[in-house]
């Protein structure tokens, strides 16, 4: 189950990366000026295909992940024959309802690893895939309220700096210099004992790294086809109903706009992961919870770093156009529905509010939900699974976006080379029956 | 007040109250009654603020709450609506957008630049060199739009309201006012929420005749006990028809939240006027139909000199004969219905100058006024789950299907005359009366104990009113020219027209790449008219574009009113304003404000050592357990055994959860045949009630257990020390607690200090002789002074929270959530013995079984360390490494010095490799320096054989 090999068609070997690669205008400040001069429109950002017959590799799931696999399948490893299929448009789930914070002061060594090299990719994502994805390293702090949550930071902390981290525990008074708004007063109800300060993370425009993905990965060749559904996934040779299952082999899948063959059939459909998995008679250790968040009307910038609190399942990072963005801890209960619940935005302000109380003014302007894919041990699930040519990159919770470019370029790695590599192979699915698990709870589950 | 009219029927303000305001620091004058807009306006104050991107001047577009270019900044707070809010006495107005200053403001060169400014053009540029980034992110932040937050504003006070009526009708206009009347005489309570400071809607901008009919109504309204709320709004449908409500007419209240379980809602929100789509639509002078129209009726301000209206319906007629009854010369009458229209507009950089007609002709003006259609603020009924539907020849979308509970009224369901509105509104509120009262009947009849309604539930009521018709109207979305569709955000025609051939063709899309509809109005003015230019540019219609999808809340409501009072209730024991008076230093634990010490934790660890201390142990969980089948229960909870458990003993237990990881831990008593004391973790108590009541309720409902959190209704004691025996005995009569009649782990009942019914019991997590008593709560407080009297001579005295950490420590007690975490299976916590897998299922078995197998993967093992230098405590949390490495094998879970050892010492979890006694482990401080520490043989580095505690 750890190697798999596809075989790869002519179609992909033949189409040079570098020839397609010619074909996208790039974007800058003088061609800027100059379409500006001669009043130019640009050209599409992504072609708009007709849907093939049959694909090298079918990424199911058009966020950031399953672009990100898509672009480096053809980047990295010259696999061109692609074809990324969403139910809707391109970063309609997750990828376009987070709250766009990205971050590497993980709990275990695991982590660390894995969201360090997602942070490196993110950095210089604008340069290498010539979109400005206006990454924003605005720093990052963590606050603690009880002694026990001065112990977790001190924990991860100490954690990241063993790998290089620039992680620190910092008291009251820096933090108030960091962030003025915030209340360091000991007389709150929640006072605000330290915080895990984390300089390099920040915040990231979401949708336009899911943009970048797609422009870049529609230039090397690859197929983007919107509102078009997987409904099922074609296996042959299994124990399950239909050739499903355990030892089967995938052969294709069916969707809304016809069947496509392909030997490989990637997962990255988040919350809706173990619907797709299922298509494939695989049962995922997952289960699916909202998260919702919320944005303010804008305001003048006052708050210039990502601030989160665990003990107040709160998060909230001021966006340069002004507006707060709140996040909260996923909702309790299991569902696959997105609309958003009262009591969550009055939680949510009551909590804002303990840390920033002159905020008290500004207007909540809309409210929504997305999806979260979760897993026991709150890591994700990678790579092979029992079923030949059916991968995973799924159980994102609510940590996926930051895994983005990690993740795809770990994912096509994996295909590639029909191997699963180092830096993914923790979240095997495998590790559920091995009982190893990589335990992110303690910063994962509200850490945003 | 050089625009104000004379005196007029009809109008709001109070000319007898004259309130002084300021506006960009200077002063001016207005009348009560007017809104900031309406005041300013009057005194010829035409631009109101500076556009997001391009900072083009703007003025007054619809004069009411949607007005996306009046927000304005008052005092500390900002956003405020300048067309809705009410003026008063010595309001501090500013401009919000404009540096350094909205007449001269420098941004506005970012105009000049506009073709490079596209949509989205950020995305494209300021890429290489990457360095630079962070710089030009400072300049672009500083182009957000909207006020500043005073960085003192007070948290405030918001209360809250539950309210239950049976309908909640949305929109006091007159559709909406005749829905609440007929449902108020047909016997419901109903509360009326109106956006606006007036009910009436469209009325209070019409004739006398339309007035009159609105008092006549609103009047009505009254008399039949309609509770009716004034510039409120109903914000949020969420499911099953909690209704969120914000209030703003509440005395003494900025604004509150009301919580409506509605059994109907009405939605009788009206329509939205558009605005029209082409050049310079965005000039200040160019204002929609319904602002022109609201500020001469209702607030006596002159819009404007010299018009040229665009009318495509009859309200743009009526503004045509507004305008003329008070003198503004209307150069001329535009009428779309006709086919005619404007191209542009042009003018000075403040003001509008010219209007240029489709045939190219020119006409001077100052005001041009358009009537281009209306929007259907749809959102509460999307909020419903419907989906609206678009309708061309009506030119605007209507509902489709609605839940049986939400019923829709007035324009958004169709037009015709006043009283075929009022027709509709009355049976609609009919309608709503009659499906409350089957709800009515229904939560009567399951709700045990209520009076039971009498004969069956009625049925849904079928819709059957006689529908409102569609008036044709105009597709009339964008001139020949280019303009503004979303004036909050500064998007154009042009910018979606682009952003389309780019790629991003689909209405999200484009409205995430433009961030059209993204801004405070959140798409009430913007929505359809970028449909409908998205459409145009795929050749699509509008219906096959659709809309984005409308989420709460309706209107903004403030953090401050969501929030209401803060209501975190923290907790405190019944001996709390003791541990005050004695010098305590608090502890946030949890939702408990305990004693950490109370002065020197090193003695108090002493004089529990020497002599006798009494520490306040109320927020251990507490679960009174009665029934015959607590056993089960146990035996199905704990690890270990406990069917034979005899009266009279208590046991210690370890909870797993399914996958083995340890939950909590404690002690249980049985306190007679049926009746069993549970204790949890102080931080486990609420999860493990939960706990405790999800496999009573869903999987085994049939036993008989009792569960009975009593938490605060004991104060809980510890006594511990050598001497602890002596001192309770002075206290005690009723029964014996000699070493022989009262072992360790025993519990009896009895009376203390004159306390009938308390609890005893001899366990101890210091090591010392101990007896825990558990006091009815009321006397917790005599009880503990009277130990403190009585054992003064025994040197009795109180200890702190870190005390009890430092001797548990000593004793290599692990907490739970600290020295284990989310993965620390049972068996790795040292207590193995405890887990008995010959006994039937409990929770967590399956994977314990598999853990303690064959198969079972290494995982860290929670041991106790001593530092070699004996002075040094390593910091909770620091890493343990192999040697000459940075891979970590372990970590410190807890360190303290021990008073009684002198020396320092840990618990910590490490890789069974490193977890035999005697390893010398390799322990990265804090400060990045290293030193090493010794696993030891025994959890416990005082006392492991146990002498002291079974003494």
């Amino acid at each position: 189950m750890t190697k798999q090999v596809i075989e790869l068609s002519e179609k992909s070997a033949k189409l040079s990366p570098v020839f397609r690669r010619n074909q996208a205008p790039r974007y800058s400040a003088a061609a800027l000026l100059w379409r500006g001069v001669r009043n130019d429109s640009w050209p599409r950002v992504w072609r708009e295909p007709q849907l093939k017959k049959s694909y090298d590799a079918v990424v199911v799931g058009g966020g950031v992940h399953g672009l990100a696999t898509a672009y480096y399948l053809a980047a990295n490893h010259g696999i061109t024959d692609v074809a990324v299929l969403d139910k809707a448009y391109l970063g309609s789930g997750g990828s376009g309802r987070n709250t766009a914070i990205v971050r590497s002061n993980y709990l275990t060594p695991e982590g660390v690893a894995f969201y360090d090299r997602s942070l490196d990719l993110y950095n210089t994502m604008s340069a290498d895939l010539n979109l400005n994805v206006m990454f924003s390293e605005r720093g990052h702090l963590t606050l603690a309220h009880t002694d026990s949550a001065v112990r977790t930071m001190r924990w991860r902390a100490e954690v990241n700096k063993l790998q290089g981290i620039d992680s620190t525990v910092i008291g009251p008074d820096e933090i108030s210099k960091i962030a003025p708004s915030l209340d360091t007063s000991p007389n709150t109800r929640y006072p605000i004992l330290a915080a895990l300060y984390h300089p390099p993370g920040g915040t990231i425009r979401h949708d336009a790294v899911v943009w970048a993905y797609a422009r870049a990965a529609d230039a090397y060749g690859v197929d983007m086809h919107q509102k078009t559904e997987v409904q099922d996934i074609v296996c042959e040779g299994g124990d399950g109903p239909d050739g499903k299952g355990p030892g089967a082999k995938v052969t294709g899948v069916r969707t809304s706009k016809g069947d496509v063959s392909a030997p490989v059939v990637i997962n990255c459909t988040a919350g809706w992961a173990s619907l797709i998995a299922a298509m494939a008679g695989i049962q995922l250790p997952i289960t699916t919870h909202p998260l919702q968040a919320a944005v303010t009307e804008p305001v003048k910038v006052f708050l210039p770093t990502v601030v989160v609190s665990g003990s107040l399942h709160v998060y909230v990072s001021q966006t340069d156009r002004g507006e707060l963005v709140f996040g909260a801890s996923v909702d309790p209960f299991a569902t696959y529905d997105m609309r958003g619940t009262l009591d969550f935005t009055e939680e949510l302000a009551g909590h804002v509010l303990e840390l920033m109380p002159a905020v008290s003014q500004m207007r909540l302007q809309r409210q929504w939900a997305g999806l979260c894919d979760i897993t026991p041990d709150y890591s994700p699930v990678m790579g092979f699974t029992p079923v030949e040519g059916f991968l995973c990159d799924v159980g994102w919770g609510t940590y996926g976006f930051k895994a983005g470019p990690v993740s795809g370029e770990q994912m096509a790695k994996c295909v590639a080379d029909g191997a699963t590599p180092d830096l993914i192979s923790p979240f095997a699915l495998s590790r559920f029956n091995d009982g190893v698990l990589v335990g992110e709870k303690g910063a994962a589950a509200v850490g945003h | 007040m050089i625009r104000r009219l004379e005196p007029q029927s009809g109008e709001v303000i109070d000319r007898e109250t004259p309130l002084k305001f300021t506006w960009n620091s200077k002063k001016y004058v207005g009348y009560a009654g007017d809104t900031i807009a309406s005041a300013l306006l009057a005194n010829n104050q035409q631009v109101f603020s500076r556009s997001m991107k391009y900072h083009r001047p703007r003025g007054v577009l619809t004069a009411d709450y949607w007005d996306p270019n009046t927000t304005v900044q008052v005092g500390t707070e900002p956003n405020v609506r300048g067309a809705h809010r009410l003026l008063e006495a010595d309001m501090k107005v500013s401009a919000q957008n404009a540096w350094p200053s909205l007449d001269l403001d420098v941004k506005a060169a970012n105009g000049l630049f506009g073709r490079f400014l596209t949509a989205g053009f950020y995305y494209k540029t300021f890429i290489k060199p990457q360095r630079l980034w962070p710089l030009y992110e400072k300049v672009l932040a500083r182009f957000a739009p909207g006020g500043v937050v005073d960085l003192n504003t007070p948290h405030g006070y918001h209360d809250k309201r539950y309210a239950h009526p049976d309908v909640v009708v949305a929109g006091g206009g007159p559709a909406g006012l005749a829905a609440a009347i007929s449902a108020a005489k047909a016997g419901m309570s109903v509360m009326l929420v109106e956006q606006n400071h007036h009910l009436g809607g469209h009325l209070r901008w019409g004739t006398d005749q339309d007035r009159e009919t609105a008092d006549d109504l609103e009047a009505a309204a009254r008399d039949a006990g309609v509770e009716i709320l004034t510039d409120s709004a109903v914000t949020g449908r969420y499911d099953d028809n909690w209704i969120a409500i914000s209030q703003r007419d509440h005395p003494g209240v900025v604004e509150r939240l009301i919580k409506a379980r509605a059994k109907t809602l009405v939605v009788a929100a009206g329509l939205v006027e558009r605005p029209y789509v082409f050049s310079g639509n965005d000039l200040p002078g160019v204002m929609l139909s319904g602002a022109v129209r609201r500020l001469i009726n209702m607030y006596a301000v002159r819009p404007g000199n010299h018009a040229v209206v665009l009318t495509a319906n009859a309200e743009g007629d009526a503004a045509v004969a507004d305008l003329e009854r008070v003198g503004v010369e209307v150069a001329r009458v535009v009428d779309a219905r006709a086919g005619e229209t404007i191209s542009k507009a042009t003018g000075s950089s403040k003001q509008l100058g010219s209007v240029t007609l489709a045939d190219g002709s020119t006409v001077k003006a100052d005001l041009l006024v358009t009537a281009a259609g209306w929007t259907a603020p749809t959102s509460l009924l999307n909020m419903s789950g419907d989906r609206p539907s678009y309708d061309p020849a009506a030119a605007r979308f209507f509902p489709t299907a609605l839940p049986d509970n939400v019923i829709a009224t007035g324009g958004l369901v169709g037009d015709g005359s006043l009283d075929e509105l009022i027709a509709h509104g009355i049976s609609s509120g009919e309608l709503a009366a009659q499906r409350a009262a089957a709800v009515k009947h229904r939560l009567r009849s399951t709700v045990t104990r209520a009076q039971n309604p009498k004969g069956p539930e009625p049925p849904v009521q079928q819709d059957r009113r006689i529908g409102l018709s569609r008036a044709p109207h105009p597709e009339l979305y964008r001139s020949d020219t280019h303009g503004m569709v979303d004036f909050s955000e500064d998007v154009s025609s042009k910018d979606l027209v682009n952003a389309a051939a780019e790629g991003f063709d689909s209405v999200e899309l484009v409205k995430r790449f433009t961030t059209a509809t993204m801004g405070p109005s959140q798409g009430k003015l913007e929505t359809v008219n970028t449909v409908a230019v998205l459409a145009e540019a795929r050749g699509e219609t509008i219906e096959e574009v659709g809309t984005t999808v409308w989420r709460p809340p309706y209107a903004p409501i403030s953090l401050g009113a969501l929030a209401g009072r803060v209501f975190e209730p923290v907790r405190v024991s019944s001996l709390h304003e003791w541990h005050t008076a004695n010098n305590m230093t608090p502890i946030l634990a949890g939702q408990w404000i305990r004693p950490e010490h109370y002065g020197d934790p090193g003695a108090e660890v002493a004089n529990v050592r020497t002599n006798v201390g009494i520490i306040d142990v109320t927020p251990l969980g507490k679960l009174d357990l009665r029934g015959p089948d607590v056993p089960k229960l146990l035996n199905l909870l704990y690890t270990n055994k406990w069917s034979k458990l005899p009266i009279g003993r208590v046991r210690y237990g370890m909870m797993c959860a399914e996958d083995g990881v340890v939950l909590d831990d404690g002690v249980t008593g049985r306190l007679g045949e049926d009746h069993y004391l549970m204790t949890t973790t102080s931080s486990g108590a609420g999860q493990i009630w939960q706990w405790v009541e999800m496999w009573l309720q869903t999987e085994h409902p049939d036993w008989e257990v009792h569960v009975t959190p009593v938490t605060t209704g004991f104060t809980s004691i510890n006594i511990a020390g050598p001497k602890s025996r002596e001192l309770l005995m002075r206290l005690v009569d009723d029964v014996d607690l000699s070493a022989e009649a009262f072992e360790y782990m025993n519990v009896r009942t009895g009376t203390i200090a004159g306390v009938p019914d308390c609890f005893m019991w001899r366990i101890g997590f210091t090591g010392e002789l101990s007896f825990e008593v558990h006091v009815p709560a009321g006397f917790g407080l005599h009880v503990w002074e009277q130990l403190i009297e009585r054992g003064a001579d025994l040197g009795v005295g109180p200890f702190g929270l870190e005390a009890q950490r430092i001797m548990r420590l000593e004793k290599g007690h692990f907490i739970v959530g600290q020295d284990t975490d989310g993965l620390t299976k049972a068996p790795t916590t040292g207590l193995r013995a405890l887990i008995k897998l010959d006994k039937d299922d409990f929770a967590g078995k399956p994977e314990l079984e598999w853990a303690l197998g064959p198969e079972a993967p290494e995982l860290p093992v929670l041991v106790a360390i001593t530092p070699t230098d004996p002075r040094l405590v390593p910091d909770e949390a620091c890493q343990i490494l192999r040697e000459g490495t940075t891979e970590i094998v372990g970590r410190i879970t807890s360190s303290r010095f021990s008073p009684s050892l002198q020396r320092s010492i840990c618990l910590g979890q490490v890789t069974p490799e490193f977890a035999a006694a005697g390893t010398m482990l390799t322990v990265r401080l804090c400060d990045g320096s290293d030193t090493t520490a010794r696993v030891m043989e025994h959890h416990a580095h005082f006392d492991p054989e146990g002498v002291r505690l079974r003494g």
